[in-house]
């Protein structure tokens, strides 16, 4: 269904909203109908709920030919001559007939469906067709247009429109908004929900100190520009993106760097990289032509951002790896479809969406893009200096070539310049038992897609070669593909363009020094023994060697073939000094392999021309040859002053490339149409290919993906459209999610029909609109959030509100919210003396306990208190999840989770009752009690203000007295000794980590 | 802690109950959620609520006796004389086979095992399993078991949670999230780890997209059964005097609040985990069964692998008698692999069989006397079988396309042989059954109708069985 099919009524969602909702005030006979039904937010959930299996989008499963989903199937006279619906009159709409029917045979919903319509819904549906029936794209594919702010009462304080917005909604719903909370509330309210930390002693006595009018503004700036605060939000996007640092499965497989992508969003969110940026670096980073070079150490970031692609799990030897590769797609599309447009698309897997305007082609349309993109290690610290380096060093080589072709010309007696050849070979061998599948040894790489750095993007041909001191030139490189471009240990790899596997041999003539030569089937890519082990050679050999790769089981499947320096180790990508590999040529076979003869020249190469020709970087094989010739027999002297310089230049190249660092991320392959899967399966495939474009309800002019490559770019572009009615709102609205625990629309992952409608249509608006406006900075976002009133009231058990506003919709009053699980156990190790706040690096091994046991379990345990660093930093690994991140709803990293659940389970209770860790970090607390000189009263005061923000009452006081009194009694201990006492305040501050209070913001 | 929350009754407050009606929870409730909720909300609470079964259950336990690795059909309760008269010989010259795991077919091989004639119903069982086989009469065979998936983890996933991939709900925490569990104090769904998690981990038991509360809690039946369980205090004052502070604090904080729900609940939390850490160390206090009953489990048995598996079969039982609502049973760590004998099947087959003989015939029996097996589901099975044909020359590769499993207790018709594979029980010819199916038919069996049984995730009504699923009639009384 596309948006021009439907009767696009250009209404701004602030005024569709209007007062639509629980509007009581304005009705004559039935208070609990609204003056004016709107389809979107009255009679689409109605109609989603109970209808739309069996009338809604999805032909394979449509009953009676009828649809109710779009404005045409409704009105249309179906099967029976009769129109569902005819505008303005009901007592004609064959639904009315249906719904109002007491006899079970005709009666809709039937009741097999087990599904009934209340009363209320009945007269909705009778009031909206009376109404004249006003069709609505679902209210999230209407882009945003920008609402009025409306007008409150003077008496309320507004701090902004936020406040506005959400007193209108107040005052219509007829409660009455509780006032601001006070100092000690707010700090901790916002040092946790924007650091994820508790605030700091020092900071809270300077904040309650602080009676300017711009204190609570200064601290919103403090927090913002803290350093933790990356660590917190990071944490909350990598809900989004399941991330894991292994691949679970069986052996829980490491992912290359994975960690490097939580570094990237840390520092990302630290610099308020916008977030339009973030998503072009998420979905195309390696293809950016501009990449955002970090400004304190130069590294590319962007690329990392691609990162996010591979943090799925992966599955070792499956034995269909078609099958693989779509369960692969699936959950590449089901993220980022979610992540970005709140849309369940993974729904069309199988058939068209049941409720959203989402056609299986789209699923098929977003699947090529995915399938022609290729997971591939990239290096996680290139930096700009590197890549300057790189094309100073090319300047170079290129200076000596022009230089010595000169000096070379000079001496020549013939002077005739002849058209250089171009050396490309684009005629390969066909033939039944072989055919070619690259031949490097021209001047270019034959179509094969050069990746990173290492091969440049031409074959070696007339790349000079050094002599062990680099002082002269002693030849010319013949053609190959090689790594050697740059030096060797040198980041990259060449790529085939897919074929489909019709012979059963692929020959590699190869040679290399930890170099590796992959045949990548169906973009599997876990290659190892027992099924798949053949598919990966490791090349160490000096001399050209020919590589026989056994691809007879495979046949009619589709592949490509990678050639790189570097070895994989356990699916672990790594790149030894010094490593590199050439490849001459690359074939297919049947029976024995068969040399491919040399793409010769008829002609013999003049001396001038072949100069000439290695000047222009064109020069053929026998030109190349030729000088080789001529240099040898000393007619060519290949000795200049500047070569030494470049030598060195390359020295220092290779050095730099040194500490490298990998990690998994994406690199574009060659675009590829996927057909439909018919029922979801691959061994049922349509005839005809769906283009690669993005979602059909919401494309913006011809979309259909012209790009060679996978299309990733104008996926992105897609979703950057300034059209878009999705990105914006879905993103602001996560922000709000994470500032008030629930957002604007609940179901922060699914803006599709059977998402929550927003209870503030107007305000999402208005914040989607000013987040583009301003940049798409999410801080802007979060300090204007967190500025408002809305979000400095109270906390209150109040009775008479929670009866009108039992989930707080309306927002009369701030929610009380549980820390999240990271936030309980950093808070631990913060209150206790012993956080480490170092950033970044490798992942801290996870504790394993007894009852974490399993394939793949690590070999050592890590530290119970995981060395006092921040839980972002402790190891993810899907197969050994932590056990307290899980008990306090840490989701499990398979799919978008952009909420997660609060339960509340004896697992926590039993886990800070219990946990040795608790008990330990108590204990250091109580350390540090026992050794201050300070009085009973004082020490109970210190104790709150650390672990509470707030000073302890005077009963408060008196209950710690009691406490420890007793504790001493059991201890057999005299009251006075008890103030020295390690074991009672080990104790007490226990306790305290085991107060409601400590683990909810209230 | 293991991986685990341990989901009992607990109180739940008004919005996590709204949360519950609107998650699809449809017609299901936790009755017995009741209480611990303080009176007021009860009402309110069965208003918003169905009835609390779709029909009328046969059972209200399921111990699930997983057999990690794939137990070999036909060398255990399928047995195909074919094999011994074509032993040796070349399967590709006698049927299509099918892509195996490792690949490496070897010839058609015999199995090491006699069978014998068990029980009235005269049910063949190899001698690999004597005691299982003295329960015949009680026990429902499926021949015609099939599976989507040939390697480990896929079909552990698949046989657990009714999909192949990671992260969807295990059929343990469907069942709690229906039902609720009948204990104020243990958790509804408990794995006992007998030493083998199964590959997959133990995301093999979580929650999925289901609240944490469904996860399973991974008890050992040890002295120190579940994570966290033990007080770190000296004394038992100590921790109580601890936790009378904590709760005098936490009603002062509800005093200045007025109703906060949240809080509420995680206070009653704490009393819950407080009762726990007495009802679970005692479910391991085996000197309270006589010697006879130690004896019939194998308790006394020489094979400290049969002692381990004996100990957890009784610790079912316990749990079961407690009201636990599901329990699964992952098996010893013998000294060979799982029942994974892609070589040397007679010895691996033979020492995973003696570890679980006896302690599983036991069960059943000490049950029956009990008068326990009418109210409780016996499932036993693996996630897929084994080929006929050799994997190099004394092993078996994985099947999917066939195997055998059985189930036994209420609503079982004992004695039945259901399905039929072809004459190499390579394939099954009769009565195909799937995952689905079995887990359609545990959920029938425990009054919830697995079409019914819904939540709402990713913009579907997700099911344990997907869309699949059918009754398996053939094995109901």
């Amino acid at each position: 269904m596309k948006m021009s099919r439907i009767k696009v009524i250009s209404l701004s969602l602030a005024f569709l909203m209007g007062s639509l909702l629980m509007n009581r005030c304005t009705e004559s006979e039935d208070p609990s109908m609204p003056e004016t039904v709107d389809f979107n937010f009255h009679i689409r959930p109605i109609l989603v709920k109970n209808c739309y299996l069996c009338h809604g989008p999805d032909p394979s499963s449509r009953k009676s030919e009828l649809r109710l989903d779009t404005f045409e199937g409704a009105t249309g006279t179906g099967e029976s001559g009769l129109a569902a619906i005819v505008p303005g009159r009901p007592g004609k709409s064959e639904v009315i007939r249906r719904i109002m029917h007491h006899n079970p045979d005709e009666v809709m919903p039937p009741p097999e469906s087990k599904l009934t319509l209340s009363e209320r819904e009945k007269r909705l549906i009778e009031k909206w067709i009376d109404d004249g029936a006003v069709w609505k794209p679902h209210w999230s594919f209407i882009s945003p247009v920008e609402p009025t702010v409306p007008e409150t009462s003077g008496t309320k304080q507004i701090n902004n429109e936020i406040d506005a917005f959400v007193l209108k909604k107040i005052e219509e719903n007829g409660l009455e908004p509780v006032g601001t909370a006070g100092k000690n509330t707010l700090i901790r309210r916002l040092s946790y929900l924007l650091t994820g930390l508790p605030p700091k002693v020092e900071e809270v006595k300077r904040f309650v100190a602080d009676n300017t009018p711009d204190a609570y503004e200064k601290l919103v700036d403090y927090y913002l520009s803290s350093p933790h605060f990356g660590e917190h939000w990071a944490r909350h996007w990598m809900d989004i993106v399941r991330y894991a640092e292994t691949k679970g499965h069986e052996f829980d497989y490491q992912i290359t760097g994975a960690w490097r992508y939580r570094d990237y969003l840390i520092r990302a969110l630290n610099s308020d990289v916008p977030y339009d940026q973030l998503v072009r670096e998420h979905l195309a980073g390696d293809l950016l032509t501009n990449p955002r070079w970090n400004k304190e150490t130069g590294i590319n970031e962007s690329v990392l951002g691609t990162a996010f692609f591979a943090l799925g799990e992966g599955t070792h030897s499956p034995v269909d790896i078609r099958k693989d590769e779509a369960d692969r797609i699936d959950n590449m599309i089901d993220v980022t479809s979610k992540a970005f447009q709140a849309l369940t698309v993974s729904c069309s897997r199988c058939h068209d969406h049941k409720f959203d305007p989402i056609p299986t082609s789209d699923y098929y349309a977003m699947y090529g893009v995915m399938e022609s993109s290729r997971f591939s290690p990239r290096m996680a610290n290139l930096t700009f200096q590197q890549t300057e380096d790189i094309r100073e060093f090319q300047k170079t080589k290129e200076y000596i070539r022009k230089k010595l072709a000169a000096n070379w010309i000079g001496k020549e007696t013939d002077h005739t310049v002849e058209t250089p050849a171009t050396g490309q070979i684009t005629a390969h061998h066909h033939g039944e038992e072989s055919q070619v599948l690259g031949d490097f040894r021209g001047s270019g790489l034959d179509g094969w897609k050069s990746d990173g750095l290492a091969f440049g993007n031409h074959s070696a041909l007339g790349e000079p070669i050094f002599d062990q001191k680099g002082e002269k030139i002693t030849g010319l490189s013949e053609g190959k593909a090689s790594s050697l471009i740059l030096g060797a240990g040198i980041p990259g790899a060449l790529r085939s363009p897919d074929f489909v596997i019709d012979h059963d041999f692929i020959g590699i003539r190869a040679l290399g020094k930890n170099g590796t030569i992959r045949i990548i089937i169906d973009n599997f890519q876990l290659i190892q023994d027992p099924i798949y082990g053949a598919l990966m050679k490791e090349v160490n050999s000096d001399t050209w060697h020919n590589y026989k790769i056994d691809v007879s089981k495979w046949k009619g499947r589709k592949a490509y073939v990678e050639i790189l320096p570097g070895v994989f180790k356990k699916h672990e990508y790594n790149l030894p000094e010094g490593a590199f590999i050439e490849a001459a040529y690359v074939l297919v076979f049947d029976g024995a392999w068969r040399e491919i003869p040399e793409p010769g020249e008829p002609e013999v190469p003049s001396l001038s021309g072949a100069i000439a020709g290695w000047a222009a970087n064109k020069g053929s094989t026998e030109q190349i040859r030729l000088i080789n010739q001529k240099i040898t027999q000393g007619t060519l002297d290949a000795r200049l002053p500047g070569i030494k310089e470049l030598f060195t230049k390359r020295e220092a190249l290779e050095k730099s490339f040194e500490g490298a660092a990998y990690f998994i991320g994406m690199t574009d392959g060659f675009g590829i149409n996927s057909p439909i899967f018919i029922r979801g399966s691959h061994q049922h495939v349509s005839e005809h290919r769906i283009p690669r474009a993005f979602l059909s309800a919401l494309t913006f002019g011809d979309t259909t993906f012209q790009s060679p490559g996978s299309g990733r770019e104008e996926l992105t572009e897609a979703i950057l459209n300034p059209k878009n009615p999705l990105t914006s709102r879905v993103m602001v609205n996560r922000i709000w999610h994470h500032l008030f625990g629930r957002g604007i629309v609940e179901t922060v992952d699914n803006f599709g029909l059977q998402g929550k409608i927003p209870t503030h249509p107007a305000l999402l608006d208005y914040l989607a609109i000013k987040f583009q406006r301003e940049q798409w900075s999410i801080k802007n976002m979060i300090k204007y959030i967190v500025m408002s009133r809305t979000f400095q009231r109270r906390v209150v058990g109040d009775d008479d509100l929670q009866k009108k506003d039992p989930q707080n919709l309306w927002l009369a009053h701030y929610p009380i919210r549980r820390l999240q699980a990271e936030s309980i156990r950093d808070a631990i190790l913060a209150i206790s003396g012993n956080l480490d706040p170092r950033m970044y690096g490798e992942p801290v091994p996870i504790y394993l306990t007894d009852f974490m046991t399993g394939p793949g379990r690590p070999a050592e345990s890590g530290p119970p208190d995981g060395h006092g660093r921040r839980s972002i930093y402790i190891a993810v690994r899907r197969n050994f999840l932590s056990p307290m991140m899980l008990a306090f709803d840490r989701p499990i990293p398979f799919s978008t989770f952009g909420k997660r659940n609060v339960t509340n389970v004896p697992a926590q209770s039993l886990f800070l009752m219990n946990d040795p860790f608790v008990m330990q970090e108590a204990g250091s607390m109580a350390a540090e009690v026992v050794e201050q000189d300070l009085g009973f009263e004082e020490r109970i005061q210190w104790i709150y203000m650390r672990a509470l923000s707030r000073p302890a009452s005077e009963k408060e006081v008196m209950h710690a007295r009691n406490f420890v009194n007793q504790q001493a009694a059991s201890y057999k201990i005299s009251p006075d000794k008890a103030l020295k006492e390690i074991k009672v305040w080990n104790d007490y501050c226990h306790a305290i980590f085991n107060l409601k209070e400590f683990i909810y913001l209230i | 802690m293991g991986k685990a929350n341990h989901h009992i009754y607990r109180p739940i407050s008004r919005r996590e109950m709204l949360g519950i009606c609107k998650s699809g929870f449809g017609s299901l409730a936790f009755l017995s959620l009741f209480g611990s909720m303080p009176q007021s909300k009860a009402g309110e609470f069965k208003r918003l609520m169905q009835p609390i079964r779709h029909h009328i259950p046969k059972v209200k336990h399921v111990i699930f006796l997983y057999m990690d690795g794939g137990v070999s059909q036909v060398d255990s309760f399928d047995p195909k004389p074919r094999l011994d008269q074509e032993n040796g010989e070349d399967p590709n010259k006698k049927f299509k086979v099918d892509d195996t795991q490792f690949g490496n077919v070897g010839k058609i091989l015999k199995s090491p095992w006699k069978f014998r004639q068990y029980g009235e119903c005269g049910m063949p069982v190899s001698e690999l399993f004597p005691h299982i086989g003295s329960c015949a009469d009680d026990i429902a065979l499926i021949r015609s078991m099939v599976s989507d998936f040939p390697e480990h983890t896929n079909a552990n996933y698949f046989l657990h949670t009714g999909s192949g991939i990671q992260g969807r709900p295990s059929m343990g925490a469907w069942v709690t999230y229906g039902l609720g569990s009948e204990n104020q104090n243990l958790p509804g769904y408990v794995v006992l780890d007998g030493g083998l998690v199964p590959p997959g981990g133990l995301d093999n038991f979580n929650s999925g997209f289901l609240p944490a509360s469904y996860q399973a809690s991974i008890l050992k039946a040890s002295a120190s059964p579940l994570a966290n369980i033990q007080p770190q205090e000296e004394s038992q004052a100590l921790q109580d005097q601890k936790l009378a502070l904590i709760s005098r604090m936490d009603k002062s904080l509800i005093g200045n609040l007025g109703h906060a729900d949240a809080v509420e609940s995680a206070i009653s939390n704490y009393e819950l985990a407080y009762r726990m850490q007495s009802s679970v160390p005692e479910l391991t206090e085996f000197s309270r069964e006589s010697k006879e009953t130690q004896k019939l489990y194998g308790l006394m048995s020489d094979d400290p692998y049969t002692r381990n598996y004996g100990a957890q079969c009784l610790l079912a039982r316990r749990l079961v008698e407690r009201g636990v609502r599901f329990i699964e049973l992952t098996c010893p760590k013998v000294k060979a692999d799982r029942w994974d004998q892609h070589s040397g099947l007679k010895d691996g087959h033979e020492r995973n069989a003696h570890a679980v003989d006896q302690p599983i015939a036991g069960l059943i029996k000490d049950l029956k006397r009990r008068g326990l097996l009418d109210e409780t589901l016996v499932v036993w099975t693996g996630e897929f079988g084994r080929t006929p044909f050799a994997q190099g020359t004394d092993g078996r590769d994985h099947n999917p396309s066939a195997f055998s499993m059985w189930m036994a207790g209420g609503g079982i018709k004992g004695g039945t042989i259901y399905g039929h594979t072809d004459d190499y029980g390579y394939r099954v010819v009769e009565n195909k059954t799937t995952i689905h199916d079995i887990h359609a038919t545990m959920l029938h069996l425990l009054g919830v109708d697995h079409e019914r049984l819904t939540f709402h995730f990713g913009g579907r009504d997700v099911r344990l069985t997907d869309v699949h699923g059918h009754l398996i009639e053939g094995i109901l009384t």
